[in-house]
């Protein structure tokens, strides 16, 4: 019985190729994009998932007044440690925001994210590097590099570890022992690392709570009561910043609570002390991904009812030769199950081709092969959903069928079925014009946060990596001084940010009666001329006030805003124990993108509670640059006299474009969901207007022989699905229309919603429409009356 | 095995009451030959499909063999297809993407005949057809009145006491028809096969040894085979 309705199924399936093909075709393409979504979901929510005790280690972080942090101070996890039984193990994390260099005599490589872990932590992680092995109670820091640098420090060189590099500039290196390599091929872990320093106690004993420099991990016994734990550290915590001089007043501790725990689980999409974008992304994707696949099933199900007419006389033979309506029923189910079998494979083939695009785009390396069971697990459940939500409904309209009526030979069509396979056509539509439509307006505020005025060039500006301290403008002015007399080059400062996204130091200051925590950017001369940022009133700072560097600042337009003063040019503002006299008002510009608005800022040369001013920008004439990028590059030693070796350098309007990158992988992202939703809507539609035209090819051809024209059937033909598409549009704009507006209020620069995108819409989804269904009409028009009306 | 009594059936459109069959009693034995005769519209289809328990009467009684079939259970019906009735169509309505052997296995599979007498019953029904030659083929490649004979067939294999056939003939040419006439009639005279045939032509309906004329839905005159 099974062989034999196998062969049918199968010889069904080759009867109606196109059918087959398009009912196939459809699910195949959006099963694919769900199994990369599925992957990608999968691999972002399995971060560190390897660790052995995952569900019992988590982070220590601090709530302030204003923000969380996941910094904490040195001896917070030694004092855990010592006080609950429940912690197993605690250990602290240390990054380094800079890239240094390591050499010896033979070579010289740069990390980028050093990071220093004790002992302890490296274990709870699962971090082994090879090599010799120090003593985990050897209390001096042993460095591990991967060996890709090791062979750049040590080109065909017998090693004997521990061996003697030298971390920093060529002329300030630290001489430290390197123990060994360390291999992390997975970067799947919240913990990343290039070179990494072990150490019993990487804070050598630091008893200081005024400073919060490290992270804390802790891992708890099984079954321990993470919130008693939590009210425990938090006391314990509270404790001894008060034995280490702070008040037990102090608004930043008293009646509130400061510590909490954050699972391990949750570090990598939705930390507490961080922004859980990624975590709505992932949760958005996923969902777009489902959506998908829904639509295909939907798709599926109206196509697989469209031909049920076909099967209409099997179903009734079958029935008076003995078979049970539960027999068709599942007979129907395992023809579903086939093509849904068949799909998946296909689906699986597509999603193969399309991996690489995808990891490009989001840079991650997933794969289907090489990952666990899950995948296949997982696959497995889509399977039989997607099997039963597009077959169950055909099956069971099919195998209803009653023989009396169906073996009469002109069957028609049910009525019941109709007004759903036109709102299933419609949703899917619906679908298609918000994402229509949400692309272009994605497209349209790319497009203006790519042309609108940031407030300063970037486009002439060279970044020079540097990690010397300029934090004195005299300090500078050598360097300065050799790099001004290179042809082109128009401007040169230094400061402790540059606007590239990244976020400044914040401090308390004070304007009249109004204090305000602010952000401060430490600059030198020529910060705000080498950027092109206007002056409002007053003046950029200048090397002909000498209190420009003993006690000047310039606020820009928000930080005004901020305290409410008229004119704030000649008052003074008190910051970091010091009074600033105000020179000048700068426009605001927007160095961090276009999501948050412009931060109330403070610039100065000098400032107490500095953070270092260590990025050298450069503002070069476009037309001479790459001859002063290879002065500066020969010159570099002799320029930057303590870190000479190497010039490395990135254009800032480069850096600043990465800003976009979010809304870049958003664009891609729609771009391909409107595609495919318009291709899987359109597979729909094709299908649908087949089967309604060849149902009314006898009407037609009755039509004809009264005397309609050609046009007139086209017309006749159209106008439904038509109506059908308006309707869509009807309903999708709105739709569209809201969620554009949820995102476009994610950046405080944004576009006004144009009309065009929804008037776009429209038209594609009519114009597909016509050409589609077009298509089927000229076929049934082109049949001939004779032809058609021979049976009866 | 067949009783019928008072047979109502109409459609009630818009509250006017449009009959299809009108008081039909009658009777109908184990190895009769029926042919139910009348102008299109009069309600033969009908009486066949309610005989055939395609259809629920409106009104009456109908027992085949001895028990009440009507508003019978799924279940119920469905053996009774299984062991008892078998049906041939004007449109033969074999199964397009089945083979000749394959449509007339169907049956069997359901009645879930073993595999190795399945295939020894279609071979011995095709034999007995002459159709071995065309096992293989699909019903679009055979000729109308060849159709018909794997119909019959389909409906023999599975040994039922009783065929029910609406103008096997309708859609045949004469000679093919008579070859069709020929083997009801073998079957009933032979193996005691009942018969119930729909036919509005009077050369096929004397093959039968009774005939129930029908005018709108009316039984008009029984008229019973001399001889």
């Amino acid at each position: 019985m099974f062989k034999l309705n196998f062969k049918i199924a199968l010889r069904n399936l080759w009867k109606n190729k196109v059918y087959t093909a398009i009912n196939i075709g459809g699910l195949s393409i959006a099963l694919a994009a769900f199994i990369v979504v599925l992957l990608y979901v999968t691999y972002e929510t399995g971060y560190d998932k390897d660790v052995p005790n995952y569900d019992r280690i988590y982070q220590v972080g601090r709530n302030l007044p204003d923000h969380k942090t996941d910094y904490t101070p040195a001896p917070l996890a030694k004092v855990i440690q010592d006080n609950f039984p429940e912690v197993e193990v605690t250990g602290k994390m240390s990054t380094t925001w800079f890239e240094f260099p390591i050499q010896t005599e033979k070579g010289r490589v740069y990390s980028t994210k050093a990071l220093l872990l004790d002992y302890k932590v490296a274990k709870m992680f699962n971090i082994r590097p090879e090599g010799k092995l120090a003593d985990e109670n050897d209390p001096g820091l042993q460095l591990y590099v991967p060996k890709l640098f090791f062979n750049k420090l040590f080109p065909n060189e017998q090693v004997i570890f521990p061996k003697q590099v030298s971390l920093g500039p060529k002329k300030a290196g630290q001489f430290v022992k390197l123990y060994g390599t360390i291999e992390r091929t997975d970067e799947h872990s919240n913990i990343k690392f290039d070179v990494v320093s072990l150490s019993k106690d990487i804070s050598f004993d630091n008893k200081d709570y005024g400073t919060n420099n490290f992270k804390t991990f802790i891992q708890v016994k099984r079954g321990a009561n993470i919130e008693a734990l939590q009210q425990k550290i938090d006391q314990l915590y509270k404790r001894e910043v008060i034995k280490a001089g702070a008040s037990a007043n102090d608004y930043r501790i008293a009646g509130r609570s400061v510590i909490f725990l954050d699972p391990l689980k949750n570090l990598h999409l939705k930390p507490m002390a961080g922004s859980d974008t990624n975590y709505k992304i992932v949760f958005a994707l996923f969902g777009l991904g489902i959506l998908i696949v829904i639509i295909a099933c939907i798709n599926f199900t109206n196509l697989t009812i469209a031909q049920a007419t076909k099967r209409a006389k099997e179903v009734g033979v079958r029935k008076v030769l003995g078979a049970y309506q539960l027999n068709l029923t599942y007979q129907f189910l395992a023809e579903i199950f086939m093509q849904c079998l068949l799909s998946l494979a296909l689906g699986l083939i597509i999603a193969e081709v399309l991996l690489p695009v995808f990891n490009r785009l989001f840079g991650i390396p997933l794969s289907i092969w090489h990952g666990d069971q899950t995948l296949f697990a997982q696959l497995l459940l889509i399977l039989i959903g997607v099997t039963v939500i597009s077959g169950i409904y055909p099956a069971l309209v099919l195998s209803a069928y009653k023989p009396a009526s169906v073996l009469k030979g002109n069957m028609q069509t049910s009525y019941k079925t109709r007004w759903l396979r036109n709102s299933l056509l419609a949703a899917q539509f619906v679908i298609a014009i918000i994402f229509i439509a949400g692309l272009l307006i994605v497209n349209n505020q790319l497009k203006y946060m790519r042309a609108e005025d940031k407030g300063f060039k970037s486009s002439q500006v060279v970044f020079i990596k540097n990690i010397q301290f300029y934090n004195k403008a005299k300090d500078f002015e050598q360097a300065r001084n050799k790099m001004m007399k290179i042809p082109g080059v128009n401007y040169v400062t230094v400061a402790s940010d540059i606007p590239d996204g990244s976020k400044p130091g914040t401090n308390t200051y004070k304007l009249g009666e109004q204090e305000s925590s602010i952000d401060f950017i430490d600059v030198d001369f020529d910060y705000f001329e080498t950027l092109d940022i206007k002056l409002k009133s007053g003046r950029f700072f200048s090397r002909n006030f000498m209190a420009d560097t003993a006690g000047s600042a310039t606020l820009n337009e928000s930080a005004v805003a901020r305290y409410g003063v008229t004119n704030p040019v000649g008052k003074i503002i008190r910051g970091c124990d010091m009074d600033y006299k105000i020179v000048g008002v700068v426009k605001d510009f927007k160095a961090q993108g276009f999501e948050a608005a412009v931060e109330p800022t403070i610039y100065s040369i000098k400032n107490p509670c500095n953070n270092q001013k260590i990025k050298i920008m450069v503002n070069i004439d476009q037309r001479s640059m790459t001859a002063a990028l290879a002065a500066l590059k020969s010159q570099w030693p002799s320029i930057n006299n303590l870190d000479g070796d190497d010039f490395r350098y990135e254009f800032l309007d480069e850096l600043y474009g990465r800003l976009f990158k979010k809304q870049e992988q958003l664009q891609s992202v729609f771009f391909f969901a409107a595609m495919l939703t318009i291709f899987i809507a359109v597979l729909g539609l094709f299908a649908f207007s087949a089967f309604t035209t060849n149902n009314r090819i006898k009407e037609i051809s009755i039509r004809k022989i009264l005397g309609a024209t050609d046009f007139q059937m086209f017309k006749m033909l159209n106008t439904f699905f038509i109506w059908i598409v308006l309707i869509s549009n009807v309903i999708g704009w709105p739709l569209a229309y809201i969620l554009a507006k949820n995102w476009l209020e994610t950046f405080a620069y944004r576009i006004d919603i144009p009309l065009f995108p929804f008037v776009l819409a429209a038209l594609i989804s009519t114009v597909l429409t016509v050409l589609t269904v077009s298509i089927q009409a000229r076929k049934a028009v082109k049949t001939s009356p004779a032809e058609a009306l021979k049976y009866e | 095995m067949i009783e019928l009594k008072n047979i109502e059936k109409y459609y009630a459109n818009k509250g006017v009451k449009s009959y299809v069959l009108r008081h039909v009693t009658t009777n109908i034995k184990q190895g009769e030959f029926v042919s139910i005769m009348g102008p299109s519209g009069a309600g033969k289809s009908s009486l066949l499909n309610i005989l055939g328990m395609l259809e629920e009467p409106t009104y009456g009684q109908y027992e085949f063999m001895g028990e009440d079939v009507v508003s019978l259970s799924e279940r119920k019906r469905v053996e009774l297809y299984r062991n008892h009735i078998g049906f041939v169509f004007q449109a033969y309505h074999l199964i397009d993407e089945m083979t000749v052997a394959e449509n007339i296995e169907a049956p069997l599979l359901y009645k879930k005949v073993p595999g190795s007498e399945r295939k020894s019953r279609v071979a011995d029904i095709l034999d007995r057809f002459n159709m071995v030659a065309k096992s293989d083929l699909f019903p679009n490649q055979l000729s109308g009145g060849q159709q018909q004979l794997v119909g019959i067939a389909r409906a023999l294999v599975a040994h039922p006491t009783i065929i029910l056939a609406d103008e096997p003939t309708g859609n045949l040419q004469s000679v093919q028809a008579l070859q069709i006439m020929d083997l009801f009639k073998k079957l009933n005279e032979e193996d005691g096969i009942t018969i119930v045939q729909v036919t509005h032509s009077e050369v096929n309906a004397v093959y039968g040894n009774r005939t129930l004329h029908l005018l709108d839905g009316v039984v008009n005159e029984e008229r019973n085979k001399i001889g």
